[in-house]
């Protein structure tokens, strides 16, 4: 039987063997167990031992097992540094170089303004529908009130494919549609495709966009119109926008108003702007109350039921707020221009 | 329409100077796109809407600022210089079509002198953007920019036996117009005759051998009202659009037709000209003015606030509406004759509305008595859907619907296309029936500027004849996917994309929009390179193609680099209820893994081992994913080894050894019986 002293000087030997050997967290976990392991841990029956010394023999011993007992602790925490610290091939050199980056596809410009436009509108109880594109002449003019040879439908220049049908000229049929099925309370948006035989230039081509609204309900008013129209375009714009309501005629609207938006790029500062002609102002939706021979025209009650409608070119308002000169860069598909909109 | 402050003045002592006027025309709803300076007056061009045609004149902008300011209209008097002679005796009347000539009225003016126009007239026509002719073209362009009624005059002498006849044209008829153009006739068109043949298009233009020439001394005033729709249709038909057409196809004021000849013979008479005796008005049946009722309550009720009585009725007053009262706040409004546009009650009150102004009118939140439940499952699907392809780096394109038909031609979608009529040019004649048209140019224009890649996708309806004839439109996905998809860096290679890029999409988005996988059976396609396609399906019905596109196609478009393309049917999609969702319980015991690699012939594709292995239905086979594959080198020709991981586990308690050894054999055995494996 060796003396105490001495099974410390040996168990230092295999402390010193087993840490030159330990190579990850797992190893001197079991370096751990074999010393400070409660029941059988070297230190452990150490401890025992030294509880049996005759107390001449205590003091010396109980001296060298304690510092014995921080030198285990000191090199099992210097083992578990070495262990978590990472090899040097898993270290970087050059701290600055650009990080990899995932690639993120971008939403099309259009497709990200009318989603914006949808989420105001359904936070207010909206719902989004849609209809055809090709169209029948009564669900884009007459049911309408465009009469049949009036010259109101010169401002909706018609691309035809027989005497029948034609592509619609904006996403009003759509109002007709819903309004066929559905009794009111009504409250909905359409956006949509729309086409007008059209030469290209800076704002006019024969296909854009249009968002619809509709609201039919008891007791509508042209107080609703305007403050339902003012929160949507602050909304949209910011609550800073300016914005005024001016009389104008559509065939479906009675009253009907457009509404302007002051110009985003001069503030009405610049009577040479290129974006609103020196006016100040920028009109960017057509709107009223509907007209009482629609609702005739779908079996509503007119003098039971009221409610209003707009129209809003998607393409020329996403012009404005994102300050794009041309309406052809939409649909050029540059990824140039496409990929600064995964910016959202 | 070019409006001059100037002119205005004649009907209205304005108060406003000209600089200030254009707000107060825009809030009335009188538009004003541009002001301008034109022989130092102010002269602004408004927008005028279809159903007014009282503002295309000076006299009904005018009456609109007179109610504005609420200031009275001047209506200078016409003093006529009178012949000895009746306009009976000198001309002589017939209206054989009083349905689409409601009215004609006529003087005959002697005696004057065709020259240039003086200096107040000439200043006139150049104010609203005309060139002054002579002092008789001049007048009839004076008269109709003032009260908005077209005249026309014609040589007196020139008309053959003095005589005007109304009528439809005959078959075979031709005029010369004065534009020089010569025009075909047809039974629809109303012409004004004499008496051997047309000598003016009635409402539209006139005749070159009738019109006024430097020579002409005597002159015949017509002062007509023609049927809105027949003016409109001779006038598309011909392709012909002026000034007189423009105001009868909207629809001129009844009452003006005399007031017009009036003027128009006061103002000659400045030229030395004398005028007939007795106004010629041929004028069957008298129309009777328009009741239109109106409650107070009412316009409260659509404007949502209160207007005062008193400035009802002063602003209709004052736009020449005649107020009956029935009982306190009732009213049946007799509307005059310039305003064809007022019809129905709505009709009065946005007319209150305009003078009122928009801005005092309150704003207000719409108010809801219910609200519907979030529906319309399609507009969540199709975001969900570019979400999806955004995270695999797809950019989103939105293209044209009108298609090349001799590029589409090419495709051979196997759609019947639909033809436009009326197409803007003959490369945009028909409407697509493929989304891959659009995504190929994409590639082009993108590949001519700078770009090494191109990975779009665009949704968008395509537009077919059905085989009953019904017109058809199909909301479809378009993919193309081509050239480097990882630019090389610092830090890692470059990398193109390929064929199991783009199907990885796809199955993902089955995956994430909650579809059942589909299956992808190689098949040819007009599309694709032959062997190098795949046809998708779901629930054994075709929802799309995916493959290579073929070089015939590439080289149709200049497209150089290879293209991965694909087109899915979304209505098809969109139609079926995607899985509910409800959570599967985390694993709580340990699964076991077991490798396995075999030879096959190279026929059998993986889709066929995959088959083979869910028709098994091994029990607690988790799932199996093949990790490795190839052929050629060491193997012996024709034979692909595979690699496969299985993951077995037991929802309830842990697997033995002995379970999972049995699977496997159970799935050797198995594949070897159908597809003739070979264990590695
Ligand atoms: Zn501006």
């Amino acid at each position: 039987m060796s003396s105490l002293p001495e099974k410390i000087e040996q168990y230092r030997q295999v402390l010193n063997d087993l840490a030159a050997k330990t190579k990850n967290i797992k190893e001197l976990e079991e370096v751990k167990q074999a010393f400070l392991g409660r029941k059988n841990g070297h230190l452990t029956l150490l401890f025992e031992e030294l509880k049996q010394l005759p107390p001449e023999e205590k003091r010396a011993a109980g001296i060298a097992l304690n510092n014995f007992k921080m030198e285990v602790q000191k090199t099992l925490a210097e083992l578990e540094e070495q262990c978590l610290r990472p090899r040097a091939e898993k270290t970087v050199s050059d701290l600055t170089l650009p990080g990899k980056r995932i690639y993120w596809g971008a939403p099309h410009p259009l497709t990200l303004f009318q989603r914006k436009i949808e989420k105001i509108f359904v936070s207010m109880g909206f719902s989004v529908e849609d209809g055809p594109e090709i169209e029948t002449d009564y669900y884009n003019f007459e049911a309408l009130n465009f009469p049949p040879y009036h010259p109101a439908r010169d401002s909706w220049d018609t691309l035809y494919i027989n005497d029948k049908l034609l592509l619609r000229t904006h996403t009003s049929p759509v109002q007709i549609r819903v309004m066929e099925k559905k009794k009111p309370p009504i409250r909905i948006i359409i956006p949509g495709k729309v086409y007008r035989r059209e030469t290209a230039d800076p704002t006019h081509l024969p296909m854009f966009h249009q968002v619809e609204g509709l609201v039919v309900d008891r007791g509508i008013t042209f107080a609703h119109l305007k403050g339902t129209l003012e929160y949507f375009i602050k909304a949209l714009f910011g609550e800073k926008v300016k914005l005024r309501f001016r009389p104008s005629f559509f065939p479906f609207t009675e009253p009907s108003a457009e509404v302007d938006i002051e110009c985003l790029a001069c503030h009405g500062q610049d009577s040479q702007c290129r974006v609103c002609g020196g006016t100040g102002w920028k009109e960017i939706l057509g709107a009223g109350l509907v007209d009482p021979q629609v609702f005739k025209n779908v079996n509503i009650d007119p003098e039971k039921y009221s409610g209003w409608a707009f129209g809003l070119g998607i393409d020329r308002t996403a012009m404005l707020a994102y300050e794009i000169p041309e309406m052809r860069y939409f649909y050029e598909n540059d990824l140039r221009f496409l990929r600064q909109f995964n910016r959202r | 329409m070019n409006i001059s402050y100037d002119w205005l003045k004649e009907y209205i002592d304005l108060n406003v100077p000209p600089e200030e006027l254009a707000k107060y025309f825009d809030q009335i709803g009188l538009m004003v796109e541009s002001t301008r300076e034109v022989n130092g007056q102010t002269v602004y061009e408004i927008e005028t809407y279809a159903n007014r045609p009282d503002t295309l004149g000076h006299l009904g902008i005018a009456r609109e600022l007179a109610t504005l300011f609420g200031l009275p209209l001047k209506m200078p008097g016409w003093q006529l210089s009178e012949l000895e002679q009746s306009t009976f005796d000198l001309i002589d009347i017939q209206v054989l079509d009083s349905q689409l000539c409601p009215r004609y009225c006529g003087l005959v003016v002697r005696g004057v002198t065709v020259g240039p126009s003086p200096e107040w007239l000439k200043k006139r026509i150049e104010a609203i953007g005309l060139r002054p002719i002579n002092n008789i073209v001049d007048i009839g362009n004076y008269v109709c920019f003032s009260l908005g009624q077209p005249l026309h005059t014609f040589d007196l002498n020139r008309l053959k036996e003095a005589r005007i006849i109304v009528r439809r044209a005959r078959k075979g008829e031709f005029i010369r117009t004065l534009e020089g153009q010569l025009v075909e006739l047809t039974p629809d068109m109303l012409v004004i005759a004499d008496d051997s043949k047309p000598v003016a298009l009635a409402g539209i233009i006139g005749g070159e051998e009738s019109g006024i020439t430097e020579k002409t001394t005597d002159v015949f005033i017509e002062s007509a009202n023609f049927d809105p729709v027949s003016i409109r249709l001779t006038a598309k038909k011909l392709g012909l659009s002026t000034d007189a057409s423009y105001r009868f196809e909207r629809g001129v004021d009844i009452n003006a037709a005399p007031l017009g000849a009036r003027m128009a013979a006061s103002l000659l008479g400045q030229f030395g000209g004398k005028v007939s005796r007795g106004l010629l008005d041929v004028y069957p049946n008298q129309r009777k003015p328009r009741s239109v009722p109106l409650r107070l309550k009412r316009i409260s009720e659509l404007l949502g606030i209160e207007i005062p009585e008193e400035f009802v009725t002063r602003t209709l007053t004052s736009l020449g509406l005649k107020l009956n009262e029935q009982k306190p706040g009732v009213w049946v409004a007799e509307i005059p004759s310039f305003r064809v546009d007022l019809e129905r009650e709505a009709d009065l009150i946005e007319e209150i509305a305009r003078f009122f102004g928009y801005d005092r009118i309150p704003s207000e939140v719409t108010p809801t008595r219910s609200f519907e439940l979030p529906g319309n499952q399609e507009q969540d699907c199709l975001w969900l859907l570019k979400e999806t392809l955004l995270h695999y780096g797809f950019d989103e394109v939105i293209n044209f619907s009108l298609a090349d038909p001799e590029k589409e031609k090419i495709w051979q979608t196997g759609y019947q296309p639909i033809e436009l009529r009326n197409p803007i040019s003959s490369r945009t004649s028909i409407l697509r029936t493929s989304l891959l048209p659009g995504l190929v140019e994409n590639a082009v224009w993108n590949y001519n500027r700078e770009a090494n890649g191109v990975h779009i996708f665009e949704t968008g309806k395509v537009y077919f004849w059905e085989a009953d004839g019904q017109q058809g439109e199909e909301l479809h996905l378009g993919l193309l996917t081509s050239g480097l998809k990882e630019q090389k860096s610092w830090a890692q290679p470059a990398r193109e994309t390929d064929y199991f890029s783009l199907k990885g999409a796809i199955e993902d988005l089955f995956f994430y929009l909650g579809y059942e996988a589909p299956a992808f059976e190689p098949e040819d396609h007009s599309f694709f390179e032959s062997g190098q396609s795949v046809k998708i399906l779901t629930k054994n019905e075709t929802a799309g193609y995916l493959g290579l596109l073929k070089p015939e196609i590439r080289k149709a478009y200049e497209l150089e680099k290879l293209a991965y393309a694909c087109e899915l049917n979304l209505a098809d999609l969109f139609d079926r209820q995607p899985r509910a969702f409800v959570f599967a319980p985390v694993p709580r015991y340990p699964g076991m893994v077991r490798d396995l690699s075999f030879l096959v012939e190279a026929q059998v594709n993986f889709q066929a081992i995959d088959v083979q292995l869910k028709k098994l239905n091994v029990p607690y086979l988790e799932r199996f994913e093949i990790y490795d594959r190839f052929e050629g080198g060491s193997l012996p020709a024709g034979q692909i080894s595979y690699s496969v991981r299985f993951f077995f586990r037991h929802e309830s308690r842990t697997l033995l050894a002995e379970e999972v050894e049995r699977a496997m054999l159970n799935i050797i055995s198995h594949l070897k019986s159908t597809l003739k494996i070979q264990l590695r």
